[in-house]
């Protein structure tokens, strides 16, 4: 099985941070997982994404032309990638900042306003982690202990005070009601 | 980020592996001038060496760096650059003078675009640059090539050991792609001993006879000897170094070849077909120099044609086709830099290849 995530948004959100908890969940479940970033003339405020791709064999590569799970922070982000997932994958959408709009009809989507919610909790910049456990739920491919690990993992010691906030950040995303958008 | 990690699995940019893997192997100075995509080398280098101690100087250019890892390799010290593409370029000089000299130079060289300033994105542009090189005179620069962050570890320790062991400038040869990312990998030991390098190194005359390291030699005789002793250690090294990995080759008619970390979208695309019942296998140079050649020529008479993958716009193919030496047909499929061809569009070039 292979499966592929994009998580992408403005600078700043995050986003890169979010895929390298992800591909560190994968890695503590003993997956094959690659980590890529977009790079380029990238800067704080410019648009951002990176792919994860989950293995049990070999990664075979990155820069897929579709994911099966994509993450959209931003409208700029929804506006590039809705068309890139895959048949019947998910899009999660972060309200906050984007339009709650269905130009397809062959996959799922899930709206939430991810950054508002986080912001509600105590802090935006826990929107993505927030992401992280709507993702979990959705894709039932990681649960959110593995994500308070891999989030452990990537913590420098003298941030290891924000793990319980930010476990609370993805449980809240992993109970969102995600029944409307089912209907 | 600046931790050298031993033992653990952890998922680690490619730029880090490489450096963390460089201190382990026991890299005692690092001279380099920062270029994207592998300026992580050389951040990495400048926290870590200051606190174990050892070398690092950021060089005011490149030509300067490779003089600052002649002049160190010189003292017996294990020394390394890293660059990228056009600054690579800029070490050409250098490295012929390292050569000849029987310097064990390290470079760590990550594929951009090119040719001039080209752009930042992965590309394999430089196997020529590598393997042929831009110095002068007769001389070969080891040459590794790895397809994944574990075997850019594994093949920077690999690079560090043959260019000690052969008193050669040994480069590893990745690329942008593979530098920029994080993939889990397990670092374990130096798997290698170490070289005692007193009996030539400069490292002092006091109480012996005194040592000059020069690759001036004015007398024809001695020239003559001195090239065709560096050309004995390439002979060597291509009966004893030569790695390659392959499989589904035996009863293929057609062998795909690539290397890096292409390679693992060539393997992903042959699975694909072989999956449709296409007769197709897979060979990989890991050493690009030296060039698995005797292989090559093995294969070249069981298939019927040999493809050659590559983003560039067709350089590993003349190394097979020299291989194979016009027995079969060898095709080339390319193009020259950016993001890495999908599974998809390379199973269709490879079917159009046995159709």
């Amino acid at each position: 099985m292979e499966k592929n995530f994009l998580i992408a948004g403005f600078g700043g959100q995050g986003v890169l941070l979010a895929g390298e908890v992800l591909a560190n969940a994968f890695m503590l479940m003993d997956k094959n997982v690659t980590w890529y970033p977009c790079y380029g003339a990238e800067m704080r405020g410019g648009t951002v994404n990176c792919e994860i791709v989950m293995s049990d064999d070999e990664v075979s590569s990155v820069n897929k032309a579709e994911a099966d799970f994509i993450v959209v922070l931003n409208q700029a982000s929804f506006d590039k990638f809705e068309n890139k997932v895959k048949k019947g994958g998910y899009l999660i959408v972060n309200t906050t900042l984007a339009e709650e709009k269905r130009n397809r009809s062959d996959i799922e989507y899930i709206f939430a306003p991810i950054a508002q919610m986080a912001e509600d909790l105590g802090n935006v910049k826990m929107a993505n982690m927030l992401a992280l456990g709507l993702l979990s739920r959705a894709s039932k491919l990681f649960s959110v202990d593995i994500l308070e690990k891999a989030l452990d993992n990537v913590l420098p010691p003298h941030r290891k005070n924000l793990l319980p906030m930010n476990k609370t950040a993805m449980e809240m995303g992993y109970k969102y009601d995600l029944l409307p958008i089912n209907c | 980020m600046v931790e050298v990690l031993n033992n653990k699995k952890v998922l680690t940019k490619g730029n880090y592996a490489i450096a963390n893997a460089a201190v382990i192997a026991g890299c005692d100075c690092y001279f380099g001038y920062p270029i994207t995509p592998q300026s992580e080398i050389g951040e990495f280098m400048s926290g870590k060496m200051q606190e174990l101690n050892r070398g690092y100087v950021s060089a005011e250019s490149e030509l300067a760096a490779i003089n600052m890892c002649i002049g160190a390799c010189a003292t017996g010290k294990k020394a390394m650059t890293s660059s990228s593409s056009c600054a690579i370029a800029l070490m050409q000089e250098g490295l012929s003078y390292a050569t000849s000299d029987e310097l064990p130079v390290v470079v760590i060289s990550v594929m951009r675009g090119g040719p001039g300033l080209g752009n930042i994105f992965p590309s394999q542009g430089d196997y020529n640059q590598a393997t042929i090189g831009g110095g002068d005179g007769d001389y070969k620069v080891i040459v590794l090539s790895p397809s994944t962050v574990q075997e850019a570890v594994d093949l920077t320790y690999k690079t560090f050991h043959l260019a000690h062991k052969y008193r050669n400038p040994a480069m590893l040869l990745a690329d942008g792609l593979l530098g920029q990312m994080m993939e889990p990998v397990e670092f374990g030991e130096y798997p290698y001993k170490d070289f005692d390098h007193s009996s030539w190194a400069l490292s002092g005359a006091k109480g012996r006879k005194q040592r000059i390291i020069r690759s001036y030699s004015p007398v024809e005789a001695p020239q003559c000897d001195h090239i065709r002793h560096l050309f004995d250690k390439y002979k060597q090294m291509e009966e004893n170094e030569v790695m390659f990995e392959e499989f589904w080759t035996e009863d293929a008619d057609l062998i795909v070849t690539s290397f890096g970390s292409l390679s693992r979208n060539v393997k992903a695309a042959i699975k694909q077909l072989r999956a449709k019942g296409l007769k197709i296998g897979f060979f990989r140079p890991i050493t690009l120099f030296p060039f698995p050649n005797k292989r090559v020529q093995e294969l070249a008479n069981k298939t019927k044609k040999f493809l050659a993958i590559e983003v560039n716009m067709g350089q590993m193919v003349r190394d097979v086709r020299l291989a194979v030496n016009g027995k079969i047909p060898v095709e080339f499929y390319g193009k020259p830099v950016g993001s890495w061809p999908s599974v998809e569009e390379l199973a269709e070039a490879i079917e159009r290849e046995v159709k």
